[in-house]
């Protein structure tokens, strides 16, 4: 008998497993692939305060922290973290004025985000294109290479004692609890669901329903290239995010939209999305125009009715718990599983959770 | 306007099945990236140069000469980096036409669009890492015979040729005969494998002379034939200078090396057709019915690219995948009667071709001996001692060792690496079948952003509704 | 250990390395890294560097150099170069006149 299964081993998963785990929980992590192989292990690895919702500013704060410092709280496990500036760029009137306003409600949230001009904008990124009539400049941001993310939580959650099972698809829960599995029933006093999209599958095994809607983000990355920028850059709308690793490679995401569902995955790239990502990239950073795209892929990220978090107790089944739909989750991802496993050892978290009984409410009402 | 076929690869698969095509009335057009279709063995040599013919060469003019008289539309010089439409669509819509997304020689874009498609896109050589093998001066079996063949160039002065499979012999005696030197001719394969494949190789007697020709010019010329031995090391200062085999060192200034073919499967992989992993027909191939068709509606694949049986079986299977695919567009009344014959020709010219594929089987003795800290994946600078560190950190399959080693993250796609790598994760995890395959991602090959980009006015980019705040 | 050396021969620059009775267009003039070069009209870059000698096609510190021939159909990318200032595969390129090829 487990204290603590936890379903879904992705960034959210992994993170609240740990700190169970390290609390004293004898914890069992499920995952139907391998660790961190979804959207933790293929997202753009953004760690920005531009692109995160305002509400969740304090969060991402927290968790870049985390992130920087991974090696100290993950028993020497890192997702080559890096620490730079960030500028979120205007080229029209309409964006300037959509930049100032965000801009505005991320800097009450927290985030020390100033706005600068175009030539000081440029100083602070050279790269950055002529175009560029205002930015929005945050001394915090910075980047991971989420591919590692797996590996980088896999050793230390061996270490806490959690017990991690990939390749072991749950396909109900039983009161009690009785997760099953293709490889038998696994028992457990307590459960997280942690399944990023299949959040909404797995509500339903409990009875529940929350309607997840998925996002189907694409993703590109250059051959490796000379240096051709140095911070992490967006658009004020949030519809590009653009990063050069150390290796030379320029990540280019935002969420544009690919072809894929729950049940299929990412399955292709739009052409017309691949094209006009990259245009704004290029239009960003014209020395891009140099690069060769050496792979596009797909990422799902999941997005409750408000476009807010669901993370906190299962209302109406005790010891059940769920965490995911964080926007730019993996940005909070770890400072929020910490923040779960803090609330299921019964204390009280440092910032609040996010219940879910808000969205059940609007469901029940439709 | 859409096609009734597109053809994927104008190697000889594709050139014998765009023909068929435009022969029984469909609107075809076959896309190919070299400057000429042909393929490798059938490669025409440039625009202006004239190269002795051969056996090779009038059996690629012929391909080609029926593929003109075809009417087929023949677009070269393209490099597809797109696929998609067919099954690749939202859930609960309609399998669409699929497309393919293109850049032209001078570099515009564009895109086709057919209700079938049929792939023959070839293979790439094998190529299993060993010390020194990044020096300049060691190329490739299949890179060898393009070179002497189509550009008419040697590749060295003294040139060792090693690896396995009958190239090598081909290889070899092109060498001597354009007056190369070969100190040595190293072959993975014993001689009792040869011996075992004869049976095989006799319902193509050409073949069979063909062979016992190069290896009595071998004997003639003194050619060193070194069975059942491998290259243990390559070494040179700026370039290649000498190999190991056994014991001795050689000196060349080229080695030719080649551990045989591997289909292309980027297409059917982004596709998500089925596949399944024979060793003997070069490794994941799509999973086909007896008509080439793919577990995809209305996709198809030939030639090589559909498991290695040789170029002389490769037309055949071509014909068979566009009969099916006019049959299943209900363009065929009769094809029971129109596929008889290239069944039948594919039948007898793949039981050789097989022979052949299975002596070019990978050989995990060779992965074996690779020494740790010997570079796997090129592009990325990974090591046989990382790759395993992943597998010991619990990568179980080749997606994760990718994720967690970036091995076959760069330009060539995991094309070189790959077979080399997925035999080391094989090795940590029980078989090849697990170990699986990179899921199939686009570009198919490395685009040049200039050419992608075009001009374009940033009011024209489609940016989506922003994000909530 | 044995060795099976014959330097002389490799340093025999008479030697030709393009193969004989091939007709092939009139040379045209191009460059490598400033270096000026001839081959005929249409050849293939990768076979022409080797004709001239050149085997390294780029260096640097990152793990794809030194860059050379190795596939000669596209697949690899190992010959990465820039021609006239835009990236290429040489072993999928023709000479043409005045063509200025640099390392990638």
């Amino acid at each position: 008998m487990f204290d603590v299964a936890v379903i879904g081993a992705g960034v959210m998963g992994c993170s609240t497993a740990l700190f169970l785990a390290r609390a004293g929980m004898k914890v069992v992590l499920l995952d139907r692939g391998a660790i961190c192989r979804e959207a933790s292990g293929v997202n753009a690895g953004t760690l920005t305060m531009q692109m995160t919702r305002a509400a969740l500013i304090p969060y991402a704060l927290r968790a870049h922290e985390m992130w920087l410092r991974m090696p100290e709280w993950c028993d020497g496990g890192h997702v080559l973290a890096t620490g730079c500036p960030g500028l979120s760029v205007a080229f029209t009137e309409h964006e300037a004025a959509m930049l100032e306003e965000r801009a505005h409600f991320r800097r009450q949230a927290g985030a020390p985000i100033e706005l600068v001009t175009p030539a000081r904008a440029r100083e602070i990124e050279p790269g950055l294109s002529d175009r560029v009539i205002a930015a929005g400049h945050c001394p915090i941001d910075g980047f991971t290479s989420a591919y590692l993310t797996g590996r980088a939580f896999r050793p230390a959650l061996l270490n806490a004692g959690v017990e991690l099972r990939e390749n072991c698809g749950v396909h109900g829960i039983k009161p009690g609890f009785a997760v099953e599995t293709a490889a038998g029933v696994v028992q457990a006093k307590r459960i997280v669901l942690a399944g990023g999209v299949w959040l909404q599958d797995m509500a339903a095994w409990l009875g529940v329903t929350l309607p997840i809607k998925v996002l189907v983000n694409q993703l590109v990355v250059t051959e490796r290239m000379p240096q051709v920028m140095r911070t992490v850059l967006g658009v004020a709308s949030g519809l590009l995010s653009l990063k050069q690793y150390a290796n030379g490679s320029v990540l280019i995401g935002g969420g544009w939209q690919g072809i894929g569902d729950r049940a299929r995955g990412g399955l292709a790239v739009k052409p017309e999305s691949f094209l006009g990502n990259v245009r704004l990239a290029a239009h960003t950073v014209p020395a891009l125009r140099d690069a060769r795209v050496v792979r596009a892929w797909l990422g799902l990220e999941a997005e409750t009715a408000d476009a807010l978090p669901a993370i906190g107790p299962i209302p109406g089944i005790d010891d059940a718990w769920i965490i995911g739909s964080v926007h730019s989750g993996y940005t909070s991802g770890p400072y929020l599983g910490k923040l779960l496993a803090q609330a299921i050892c019964g204390e009280a978290p440092e910032l609040p959770l996010f219940p879910i009984d808000r969205l059940l409410a609007q469901e029940k009402a439709a | 306007m859409i096609y009734d076929i597109a053809v994927l690869g104008g190697g000889p698969a594709g050139m014998a099945a765009a023909a068929e095509a435009a022969q029984r009335g469909a609107r075809v057009v076959l896309l190919e990236e070299s400057a000429a279709p042909g393929g490798q063995v059938y490669r025409a040599p440039p625009a202006g140069f004239t190269v002795p013919p051969d056996a090779d060469s009038r059996a690629g003019d012929a391909l080609r000469a029926t593929l003109r008289q075809s009417g087929a539309e023949v677009r070269t010089g393209c490099r597809v980096w797109g696929v998609g439409g067919g099954p690749l669509v939202p859930m609960d819509t309609q399998a669409a036409p699929f497309r393919l997304d293109a850049l032209a020689p001078d570099g515009q874009s564009f895109a086709v669009q057919a209700r079938a498609l049929v792939l023959c896109a070839g293979t790439h050589e094998r190529i299993i890492a060993f010390p020194g093998w990044t020096l300049p001066g060691v190329l490739g079996l299949a890179a060898a015979t393009i070179l002497l063949k189509a550009h008419g160039m040697l590749p060295g002065r003294r040139v060792v040729v090693a690896g396995a499979g009958p190239l090598l012999y081909a290889v070899a005696a092109k060498l001597l005969k354009a007056g190369a030197e070969v100190p040595a001719v190293v072959d993975l394969a014993h001689s009792r494998e040869w011996a075992r494949a004869l049976p095989a190789l006799a319902v193509r007697p050409d073949l069979l002379a063909r062979g016992l020709l190069w290896r009595a010019q071998m004997l003639a010329r003194g050619v060193r034939v070194v069975s059942g031995a491998r290259i243990a090391a390559a070494a040179g200062g700026e370039a290649l200078e000498r190999v190991l085999v056994g014991d001795t060192w050689i000196d060349c200034d080229a080695l030719c090396i080649g551990h045989g073919l591997v289909p292309a499967t980027e297409a059917t992989r982004a596709f998500r057709a089925a596949h399944r992993y024979a060793a003997e027909a070069g490794g994941w191939v799509p999973v086909l019915d007896g008509d080439q068709r793919c577990s995809v509606p209305f996709l198809y694949a030939a030639g090589d690219g559909a498991g290695v049986r040789g170029a002389a079986a490769a037309p055949a299977s071509g014909r068979l995948a566009v009969l099916a695919a006019l049959h299943d567009l209900g363009m065929l009344p009769d094809h029971a009667g129109a596929r008889a014959a290239p069944a039948r020709d594919f039948a007898r010219a793949a039981k050789a071709g097989g022979a052949m594929a299975r002596m070019m089987a990978l050989r995990p003795a060779l992965v074996q001996a690779i020494p740790p800290e010997t570079i796997v994946c090129r592009c990325e600078g990974v090591t046989r001692a990382e790759i395993e560190a992943a597998c010991a950190d619990g990568a179980a399959d080749m997606n994760q060792m990718k994720q967690f080693t970036r091995c076959g993250m760069g330009p060539c796609q995991g094309r070189l690496c790959g077979e080399t790598a997925a035999e080391l994760v094989a090795m940590h995890c029980g078989g090849r079948e697990r170990a699986g395959f990179a899921t199939g991602r686009l570009p198919l090959r490395p685009v040049a952003m200039d050419a992608l980009l075009g001009d374009f006015d940033y009011a024209d980019i489609p940016v989506p509704n922003a994000a909530p705040i | 250990m044995d060795v099976i050396a014959k330097p002389d021969r490799m340093k025999d620059v008479a030697h030709p390395i393009r193969i004989a009775g091939i007709s092939r267009p009139a040379d045209v003039a191009f460059s490598f890294e400033g270096r000026s070069l001839l081959a005929p009209e249409g050849e293939n870059l990768a076979a022409a560097l080797i004709a001239a000698g050149i085997r390294r096609l780029g260096e640097g510190q990152d793990a794809a150099r030194p860059r050379a021939a190795l596939c000669m159909m596209g697949v690899c990318q190992q010959c990465l170069l820039r021609v006239d200032g835009r990236l290429a595969q040489a072993c999928l390129t023709p000479i043409y006149a005045g063509m200025v090829v640099t390392a990638a």
